[in-house]
């Protein structure tokens, strides 16, 4: 399929992708990696007057330690999270759902402010965010706001971002010693999105786990954390999950040709079981 | 309302300026513009990798690139994998030696990945092969003789670094 001519822009920096934004009065989208919007160009679903290009722009793009957390730019790749050594050190889980994305190609090239702005449901990124309570720096020209994971994401492919804010940045919390991480998904082939994705992290003591975050993707309109299940393993042991974890309350799967929603639901509990172990285990033995 | 654009890149060593769309993808403009006919266009999302390049040494899905967004960048499709005599290389000839190509549709994204793939020196398992090959998509040979292939080149390409090691010519 070809697509239809539009204007090309190239930005000089995020501010200057804002102000070309408000100049196009809500007909331009923003491109990065691409690896989102040009399928959907290629097979017809989007059709576009104006596209800026942000691709080459050098800013927030990299990962930097701060005071308790991890800055990661907008436009650091994958393929970047796959291999930054910050990363590995402080917060291997988003490591972990970065090799889950697309294939070596699509890791190439797309950006995590993409995948995070994109918000498919089923995304790895948007689900490894909200599973760690990252927050998303927007700006509008200047830092405009700073939105928590679990409130930018809105249901599918929808988020919190005015149309001529730009995510510039997302803050992800480093964890103390004593956390154990999970990432599984299950997928049709490998490097398809998911039908559903699992994230947990959790701390433990004497093995009982203290603490725990488990979130899902690909089970609801959005990423969704499962404070329910989060209260039902407090001072459960990895060999303990089977029987404390009933049905996960609070999902809305939907069916499609992937899979029923009734065969999400059940993914759901499953993944999450085996995520809050493969953490708990990883958090025995970093203790 | 589209402008043209003027792009530059280098195309398997040759320096090619050309002003198209802007809105051509990178495919596009090798084939469409610059006359680069051995990247393929087939499924149009980044998943069959039969427009797979280099760009400046890195595999991506040239479909959904646009070729404004690599300007400046050095592009190796599979026919700039051969030597500047038309020899082929090490994984080019492996392919040809297990047959592995059918239609040929795929085999020029084949061998881009599998360059890329073996282009850190790993020795990888059959199983490890075929997890990293999982973005290109062959319909004739089920895979077989294209991991044969990335096999046998990558026992070449290490027994040839170590007779180098050892002084001892190819």
């Amino acid at each position: 399929m070809f697509v239809e001519p539009f204007r090309y822009e190239r930005a000089e920096s995020l501010s200057d992708a804002c102000a070309r934004l408000r100049d196009s009065g809500g007909t331009a989208k923003l491109v990065a990696g691409g690896q989102s919007l040009l399928p959907m160009m290629n097979l017809g679903l989007v059709e576009l007057d104006v596209l800026i290009d942000v691709s080459r722009v050098t800013e927030a793009r990299g990962v930097v330690e701060e005071e308790g957390y991890l800055r990661i730019g907008a436009l650091t790749r994958h393929r970047d999270l796959e291999t930054d050594p910050l990363v590995a050190r402080h917060q291997p889980l988003l490591a972990a759902a970065a090799r889950h994305v697309g294939n070596a190609r699509v890791r190439n090239r797309g950006t995590v402010g993409g995948s995070l702005a994109h918000a498919d449901p089923s995304a790895e990124l948007p689900l490894a965010m909200t599973c760690l309570g990252a927050e998303y720096e927007l700006i509008d020209g200047a830092l405009a706001r700073v939105v928590p994971a679990h409130e930018f994401h809105v249901s599918s492919f929808t988020t919190e971002l005015a149309d001529h804010e730009v995510l510039a940045s997302v803050r992800v919390p480093t964890l103390g010693p004593g956390w154990g991480w999970g990432f599984q998904e299950v997928s049709r082939r490998p490097g398809d999105f998911a039908i559903v994705a699992a994230a947990a992290l959790v701390r433990t003591a004497g093995g009982e786990m203290v603490e725990s975050r488990v979130a899902l993707g690909g089970a609801s309109d959005r990423p969704i954390r499962l404070g329910a299940v989060e209260a039902s393993v407090t001072g459960a042991r990895a060999e303990d999950l089977e029987a404390r974890i009933g049905p996960v309350e609070g999902l809305d799967p939907v069916t499609d040709t992937n899979a029923t929603a009734e065969h999400r639901r059940r993914l759901a509990r499953v993944l999450a079981v085996r995520v809050l172990a493969d953490a708990c285990r990883r958090a025995d033995e970093a203790a | 309302m589209s402008a043209d654009l003027t792009t530059t890149l280098v195309v398997n060593g040759r320096t090619v300026t050309r002003t198209a769309g802007a809105h051509l993808s990178l495919l596009r403009w090798l084939r469409d513009v610059a006359d680069v006919l051995d990247p393929k266009y087939a499924c149009g999302e980044g998943v069959c990798g039969a427009c797979a390049v280099l760009v400046d040494g890195e595999p991506v899905s040239s479909c959904i690139v646009l070729a404004a967004q690599v300007d400046g960048a050095r592009v190796t499709t599979a026919a700039g994998l051969t030597g500047p005599g038309g020899e082929l290389s090490p994984l080019q000839r492996a392919f040809h030696e297990h047959h592995a190509a059918q239609c040929g549709f795929c085999t020029p994204g084949m061998l881009i990945c599998a360059t890329a793939m073996l282009a850190d020196g790993m020795t990888r398992t059959r199983d490890e092969i075929r997890h990293e090959l999982h973005g290109n998509l062959c319909r004739c040979t089920g895979y077989q003789q294209v991991v044969d292939a990335i096999e046998a080149a990558q026992g070449a390409a290490q027994g040839a670094a170590q007779g180098a090691a050892q002084g001892i010519p190819p």
